[in-house]
Order: structure tokens, then C-alpha cells, then sequence
């Protein structure tokens, strides 16, 4: 299919000569998707992004839903866009110009989507080629990509290596899934993050189970991330959870991160808290 | 989905139309999936009759479904296809209901073509609202006339100031209010087995879709607020963003 012609061997030229002379190895390319929309692969780009610079990483997070674009939003940097992708692509800014840096994270910086834009306005080889010098200059460059499977995801995926793909756990997001998966092929490799559990209600037999997941897609698992209210708050505030360094959900994105690098942590069962009337009526007063 | 068995039950003749080629889901969420043998696409292509790809939903007689190809892409189908496509639909039933893909390229156009109103959907959030002032300008370009559907409010976040209220995001997209409808561990549960939550009467969210489906026949329903007593300080620069943007 047309989007494999796109996109390179991933062993292939993966080192960068350092103005030293020295060879380094080149930042890995990996794209966000999911086919549906809605189920939080902004959010999931976000929040890797920042736990990957926590980690001392230099990470590029690239908005390619352009015309819809939300990466700005969830990292609170909406006021500081001045240059987005279609003028790096374009040639009328620079990428010095166009990266943003974040406000909370070290080493994270953001290349915003235009908003007045479509999605068609990108040349798909130019794309290739933009992601490619980020990679030089980046550990990780993280691709948001739009939802569906049209010309944007095409984009976006163009110049990946890798894919995650992000799920809920509900039988359309996991057929949506399947069909990305088959239209990505071989190449990217693709590992998932299953978002949005909800533990009490897969007990309850109302929710499919990570282990329902798994036997449809038999997909390598990055991580689960549980349904929780903070993740709106924050995503409203532009404060990734991950910047926390406690709360099982900020935790569980440093997991994927440190899995997504390599290391090899153990993936936690979900936990199911038995709640207390009294802890529920806390957590009602709190939250 | 669920408005549609609304109307159904209601007594109306209802068409739903898959419009994410590719990506379908309506037929899972109807449970109707292993029946179906044509799709909109070779409806589209003469292929076959419109009424030899219609699926005649389990348990509401007057509701259809026309599915979309999954093995296909959007551009499988032009505009003035889907247009007449809609249009042939229009004059078998009460309702067609097109059920839009995500995002604004061909797949959104397409599912646009024939329609004569729309129904915009969007969650109490800062990403989705923006991404749903977007839809709002492109079928403004259209002349569509549009109302909207606050989908997934947590009233308790509402209440906590945690969570847009309903005036805010009325306010943000001025466009008229079409329902409320709460988050609900029932939908998820519903969907995944095919089971439109409107068959069950004692359901709290069949009330809800209900009285959207009544809205859309024409009557006056009042509205359950959720709205938060105090105004919310917290938002106040997020506003201003998206205004500005």
C-alpha cells in the first residue's frame, strides 16, 4: 500500500554524524494514532512527550492534525504559537522558528498544526523530510496524528518509524484499531496503550478487559491508563498529569515512557480499589 | 445511534446512514454487523438498489441502517453520489441520519454533501470545543443549519468547577442547544453489545435521548441544567484562547 512506499526501513540509516565527527544515533520517529476519534491519543502524546523529558530526553512533539489542531491546547502553549508545521513545510519560517519550547518541560518542545489549514496543504515527501531533520536534532519525535484514515493520517504517519496506537477499551475503538493496524503493515511495529479503563466496570462485565483487548489485536502492551477525572482537568489547564510525580495514573505514563525507552518494567495489573462509602464520599468532596 | 432508535420508537421512519467508509462502527453498535451484504458504496457505485443494502434493525421495525464499506476509502464516493445517495434515502423515510467520520477532510465533505441540518456533537472540553468551532465555521460556509449535543457531562465535575457547564460551551459556540447528555457507564456497556439503550425504559439515558428526539420533532422540552451556580474563574484564559483562535 501507498503508505509503506513512504516510509523507509526503520534499521536504515539511523546515525547522524555530530558536527564532532562522531557518530550518534539518530531520534526515533513515532507516531500516535487510534482510526477513531475521541479516544485520546492527544492526551497520550502529551503526556508521553512530557514523561520522555522527565527522563532527560529531548523530545519534539509534531501537531499533524492540521485544520483541528489540540496539542497546544493540552500543553498550555495555545498563546505562543506564532509558526506552525505548513511554514516549516512551506519554507516560510524556520524550524528554529516553528518550536516551541514547553513551559513546564526541559528539552520538550512543540510544532504546532496551522488551524485555518488543510489537511491537504501538506506534501506528504516534505513531510517525510521535516520529520527526518527533527530526528537529528531530537531523541524522539512524536507524531499526533489526526483521527480516521484519510490523507491526514497518511501524513502523519509518513515519516514514523514506529506507531502506538492508542484504544479504548470498546468494540468500536478496537475494530478502528484493527483496520490502522492492517493499514499500517509490518513496518511500524505497532505497540498499544489501552486508555480510558474503567476497573470497576470491566469487574462489573460491563467493560471489555485488557486481556478482551489483547485477544482481538495480540498487539505488544505499552501501558493502560485508567478513566480518570484529572485527566480532563488537566488537559483543560494545559498541565500534563505527567508532570506529576505521584498518582497511579501519572505513574503509569513514566511506566510507558521508561518502556517506550526500552526499559523493562513491569506492566502493573490494574489495580481495583475497593472503595469505601466513606473513601467515595472524600474523593466526591475533592474531586 | 441512539437518537435514531428514538425516533424510531417514536413512531418515525429513521434511515442511518454509515459515513466513515472504512472505519464503520454503526452496524456494531446496533448489533447488526453479521447481516449486512451490500454497503453505501456500491449503493453509490449502482451496484445494487438502495433498498437491496438496507438492514432492517432487530428490534425497531421502522429503523434502517445503510453501512458503510469497511475495505474501502472515503474517496470511493463523491459528493454528488453521497448527495443523491441521501436524497433517494430522504424520500423513503422521516429521518436520515448521517453518521459523520472524524476530522474535516473527504469523509466530513462527503457526509455534508446531501444533508439539509446538522447535529453537532462535542464533550465539555477545551480540545473538543475548539475542534468542534472549527466544524461550526465549515458548516456555516455551507449554510447548514446546525444545533448542538453536549455529550459525556460529569454533572459532579460541573459542580466542582472542574468541567465546562453547558452555558460555557453554548456561550463559546453560539449555536442552539439541541441536548445534555450525562456521562454514563451504560453507554459503553450498550454499544459494546449492540444494544441500543432507548429499549430499556428504566435506563436514565433513554429519557435523555428522548426527549432530544422529541426536540427534533418540534416540541418545546426543558432542559435539565447542569450548569455550576458560581461562574468558573478557572476558564477564563482558556476562553479567551478559543475566542480569539
Amino acid at each position: 500500500m501507498h503508505l509503506l512506499s513512504q516510509n523507509g526501513d526503520p534499521a536504515e540509516g539511523n546515525e547522524r554524524r555530530a558536527t564532532t565527527g562522531e557518530i550518534t544515533k539518530l531520534g526515533r520517529a513515532i507516531v500516535v494514532t487510534s482510526g477513531k476519534g475521541g479516544v485520546g491519543k492527544t492526551t497520550t502524546t502529551a503526556n508521553l512527550g512530557t514523561a520522555l523529558a522527565r527522563r532527560g530526553a529531548r523530545v519534539a512533539l509534531v501537531d499533524a492534525d492540521i485544520g483541528l489542531r489540540n496539542l497546544d491546547i493540552l500543553l498550555g502553549l495555545e498563546n505562543r504559537v506564532t509558526h506552525h508545521l505548513l511554514d516549516v513545510l512551506e519554507e516560510s519560517a524556520t524550524l528554529d522558528d516553528a518550536l516551541i519550547p514547553d513551559k513546564h518541560s526541559e528539552n520538550l518542545y512543540l510544532l504546532a498544526a496551522a488551524q485555518s489549514r488543510e489537511k491537504e496543504d501538506v506534501d506528504t515527501e516534505k513531510m517525510c523530510a521535516l520529520v527526518a531533520s527533527l530526528r537529528e536534532r531530537f531523541d524522539y519525535v512524536l507524531i499526533d496524528s489526526p483521527a480516521g484514515i484519510e490523507r491526514g493520517f497518511r501524513n502523519a504517519v509518513a515519516g514514523a518509524q514506529e506507531a502506538i496506537v492508542v484504544c479504548t477499551p470498546e468494540v468500536s475503538a478496537v475494530r478502528d484499531v484493527d483496520r490502522v493496524v492492517g493499514l499500517l503493515g509490518n513496518r511500524f511495529r505497532p505497540q498499544l496503550i489501552i486508555n480510558r479503563l474503567r476497573p470497576q466496570l470491566v469487574q462489573k462485565g460491563k467493560m471489555l478487559s485488557v486481556e478482551d483487548v489483547d485477544a482481538i489485536l495480540r498487539l505488544p502492551l505499552l501501558g493502560v491508563i485508567a478513566d480518570e477525572p484529572q485527566i480532563i482537568v488537566t488537559t483543560n489547564r494545559g498541565e500534563p498529569l505527567a508532570l506529576r510525580r505521584d498518582g497511579a495514573t501519572a505513574n503509569a505514563y513514566h511506566a510507558i515512557a521508561a518502556r517506550v525507552a526500552g526499559e523493562n518494567v513491569a506492566m502493573p495489573t490494574v489495580e481495583l480499589k475497593k472503595q469505601s462509602f466513606l473513601e467515595r464520599l472524600l474523593r466526591g468532596g475533592r474531586a | 445511534m441512539n437518537l435514531g432508535a428514538a425516533l424510531a420508537k417514536a413512531g418515525k421512519r429513521v434511515i442511518l446512514v454509515d459515513a466513515d467508509i472504512g472505519l464503520r462502527n454503526l452496524d456494531l453498535v446496533l448489533g447488526l454487523e453479521k447481516r449486512i451484504v451490500f454497503d453505501l458504496v456500491e449503493v453509490a457505485e449502482g451496484r445494487c438498489q438502495l433498498r437491496q443494502a438496507l438492514i432492517r434493525d432487530k428490534r425497531f421495525p421502522a429503523l434502517w441502517l445503510l453501512p458503510a464499506s469497511q475495505t474501502r476509502d472515503k474517496d470511493a464516493v463523491t459528493e454528488e453520489q453521497f448527495a443523491a445517495l441521501v436524497d433517494q434515502a430522504a424520500r423513503a423515510a422521516d429521518y436520515v441520519l448521517i453518521d459523520c467520520p472524524a476530522g474535516i477532510e473527504g469523509g466530513f465533505r462527503n457526509a455534508i454533501a446531501g444533508a439539509a441540518e446538522a447535529i453537532l456533537v462535542t464533550t465539555p472540553e477545551v480540545s473538543a470545543i475548539r475542534d468542534a468551532d472549527r466544524v461550526v465555521g465549515k458548516l456555516t460556509d455551507r449554510a447548514l443549519p446546525m444545533r448542538l449535543i453536549i455529550n459525556r457531562l460529569r454533572p459532579e465535575m460541573v459542580h466542582s468547577g472542574d468541567m465546562l457547564c453547558v452555558d460555557d460551551v453554548c456561550e463559546v459556540l453560539a449555536v442552539e442547544l439541541l441536548g445534555i447528555v450525562p456521562d454514563d457507564e451504560e453507554v459503553i456497556d450498550t454499544t459494546n453489545r449492540g444494544e441500543p439503550l432507548v429499549l430499556d425504559e428504566t435506563n436514565r439515558l433513554a429519557a435523555v435521548y428522548q426527549k432530544i428526539a422529541r426536540r427534533l420533532e418540534g416540541e418545546i422540552v426543558p432542559f435539565t441544567t447542569f450548569n455550576n451556580g458560581a461562574r468558573q474563574g478557572l476558564f477564563g484564559r482558556l476562553f479567551a484562547g478559543l475566542k480569539a483562535g
